[in-house]
């Protein structure tokens, strides 16, 4: 398979086409098919939210691939990531297939994990239980599944002494999002789908919480789709960035990304970031005016 | 200085919505207590035909308090108290039993709630002075009419009110669960149900003092041997002329009605810390008595799921 000549630029190189499930002969993790969502079809408000949507993600071994998804607002990510989760009522598509690890998503499952931006914490559980929970519906036995979870709860930075008995009206919103994710890795998922996480935190969190997102996916091995409006946290974060383009929604440009060496806030320094930030940039201030 | 500690004053007590310490609280109620009954003196004191409210109105405090023992004594008024109590709650308890999980069924699945929904409907709207006598038609004489009254009274409310609670769970909680691999019976039992259980917890309790309400209208009607309760006391008083016992009723119901309330409010703070504050007690008793439920689980269904074991970790590194 011969690559397609590719741009390079700064940490990025941006691919002359978004890659084909055919084209990719590695397993594929994730694919989208001719994926067309069209949100109350029939109706008067029928509205096509991403039309003809069609990519792949690769199995990385070892690692897993860290995808990031940019975009106007409102040009479909989030309807993108919720199909993969298999969450109504962006499943089912209206045409086209959704495929993880080769087979048809029928609806959402603990090997997908999700992340939300607004805090799901089930606010009548206390820390603790809100990270057990995917263990306590796995009827794992109560002794493991503490100790697992403490485990997890000291990996996501927070005090398992004071905090782990908290309810999460107790915490702050970076606390929260740390339970959401722990909640989430502890179950170990193939994939871990994030709708902009960090949305709602402030600057200096955010790139606490990036380095300790990092270092986890490193651990946890998984594929990690990750949406967010923040360029420099798509170039950071990702090994691949998508850039999708306005409603109906479909995916622009595909760019691979050199790994990041340092932390998220020495990276944000080096001119080869900053050359792939402004050209992301630029390419969504123009998809923003021509709306 | 003198205007200064006025301006405080002022601040203090016109500062919107701000809160009040509880000796405070206390001590604003006590004083409202004080100037109703000051008022019920000076509008009934002196010779009976110098009051400014007739006796045959209104008896004077002195003499409507001088009955108290009587009521007390030869009224049975304990006795009469936890009849009427023993009636409502056996009637309330049956509606929740039945109205709670009809309820959480509706909320869950839309289809049981418009299947069900005539039946609410009709039940929000009964007019209870017709269902009265209808309970007597079928249950006869006896404690069952009262009972029952009180859970047809009841039963729909407790049924919309649950599923309203059920159905204003915010969907990403459901969404949450699921992409945590909760079960659709998981995430009612460990999710939906949890969280809309303060709302119906509180509606509940609302509606006990309702049924409290209730209860003295079906204890009014005496058919056949005497029924006994609060509802049929003042019955009797009203024939007797005893303007003073009704006067005392009036002011016991309250106070009985307040020591439940405070009864029920102590049970919520210990049922959901995370909404009232509390320590939690009965939460951390519900989730003990659950854990060789919950073991028992563990026995039969838990496999270690492949992508948790150490195995699943080494087979990927290969
Ligand atoms: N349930 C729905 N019913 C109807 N239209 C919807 C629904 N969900 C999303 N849409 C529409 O589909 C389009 C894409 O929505 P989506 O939430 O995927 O956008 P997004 O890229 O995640 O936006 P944002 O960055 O603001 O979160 C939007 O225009 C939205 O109005
Ligand atoms: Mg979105």
């Amino acid at each position: 398979m011969s690559q397609p000549p590719a741009q390079v630029i700064g940490m990025g190189t941006v691919l002359d086409h978004v890659r084909t499930p055919q084209e990719v002969l590695r397993p594929h993790v994730v694919e989208f098919r001719n994926v067309t969502k069209t949100y109350n079809a029939g109706k008067a408000d029928e509205f096509t939210a991403i039309r003809d949507v069609t990519f792949v993600v690769e199995d990385v071994v070892e690692k897993g691939e860290f995808i990031c998804v940019l975009g106007p607002s409102g040009c479909g990510k989030s309807t993108i990531l919720r199909s993969i989760a298999g969450l109504e009522p962006q499943h089912p598509a209206t045409s086209g297939e959704v495929l993880v690890l080769g087979q048809p998503v029928v609806g959402p499952g603990s090997d997908r994990g999700m992340v939300f931006q607004d805090y799901t914490s089930f606010d009548h559980r206390t820390v603790l239980e809100n990270v057990t929970f995917g263990l306590e519906c796995l009827h794992m036995p109560r002794k493991p599944r503490d100790e697992l979870g403490r485990e997890w709860i000291h990996k996501m930075g927070l005090n398992v002494g004071t905090d782990a008995h908290k309810y999460p009206h107790e915490l702050s919103g970076g606390m929260r999002q740390r339970v959401a994710i722990a909640r989430t890795l502890i179950l170990k998922p193939r994939i871990i789908l994030m709708d902009e996480p960090f949305g709602a935190l402030d600057p200096l969190t955010r790139l606490n919480m990036q380095d300790l997102l990092v270092k986890l996916w490193k651990e946890v091995q998984a594929t990690v789709f990750f949406i967010t409006h923040s360029i420099e946290e798509a170039v950071f974060l990702g090994d691949r960035v998508y850039l999708m383009s306005n409603s109906p929604g479909t995916i622009l440009e595909e760019l691979k990304i050199e790994p990041a060496t340092s932390s998220a806030n020495e990276m944000q320094r080096q001119p080869k970031f900053l050359e792939a930030v402004y050209y992301i940039r630029d390419k969504i201030t123009k998809l923003e005016s021509n709306q | 200085m003198n205007s200064s500690f006025l301006d405080r004053l002022l601040r203090n007590w016109l500062t919107l919505r701000k809160p009040v310490s509880r000796l405070q609280a206390v001590g604003l109620g006590v004083a409202c207590i004080l100037l109703c009954l000051t008022g019920w003196w000076l509008i009934t004191h002196g010779a009976n035909e110098s009051r400014l409210v007739g006796p045959l109105t209104l008896p004077s405090p002195a003499e409507t308090f001088s009955k108290f023992s009587e009521l007390w004594n030869d009224f049975a008024l304990t006795r009469n108290v936890l009849v009427t109590l023993r009636r409502v709650s056996i009637g309330f308890a049956l509606a929740l039993m039945v109205g709670i999980p009809i309820g959480v069924t509706a909320g869950c699945f839309p289809r049981v709630h418009a299947f069900l929904s005539p039946l609410i409907m009709i039940g929000r709207n009964v007019p209870l002075a017709a269902v009265l006598p209808l309970m007597i038609f079928i249950f006869g004489a006896g404690e069952k009419n009262k009972v029952m009254f009180i859970f047809v009274a009841s039963v729909a409310f407790v049924i919309s009110d649950a599923a309203r609670a059920i159905m204003d769970v915010s969907a990403r909680y459901i969404d949450t669960a699921y992409t945590l691999g909760a079960s659709r019976w998981q995430t009612i039992s460990k999710v939906l149900v949890p969280l809309a259980a303060p709302t119906i917890f509180s509606a509940c309790r609302q509606m006990f003092g309702l049924a409290f309400g209730y209860i003295m209208l079906a204890e009014s009607i005496k058919i056949a041997d005497e029924v006994g309760g609060l509802g049929y006391q003042i019955q009797i008083f009203q024939r007797r002329g005893f303007r003073e016992h009704i006067y005392l009723i009036i002011l016991v119901i309250p106070m009985v009605a307040l020591v439940i309330d405070q009864v029920l409010a102590w049970i919520q703070r210990q049922l959901f810390p995370h909404m009232h504050g509390g320590d939690g007690m009965l939460r951390s008793l519900v989730r003990i008595t659950l854990i060789p439920w919950e073991s028992l689980k563990s026995l039969v269904f838990y496999r270690t799921p492949v992508s948790l074991s150490s195995a699943a970790t080494e087979e990927r590194l290969k």
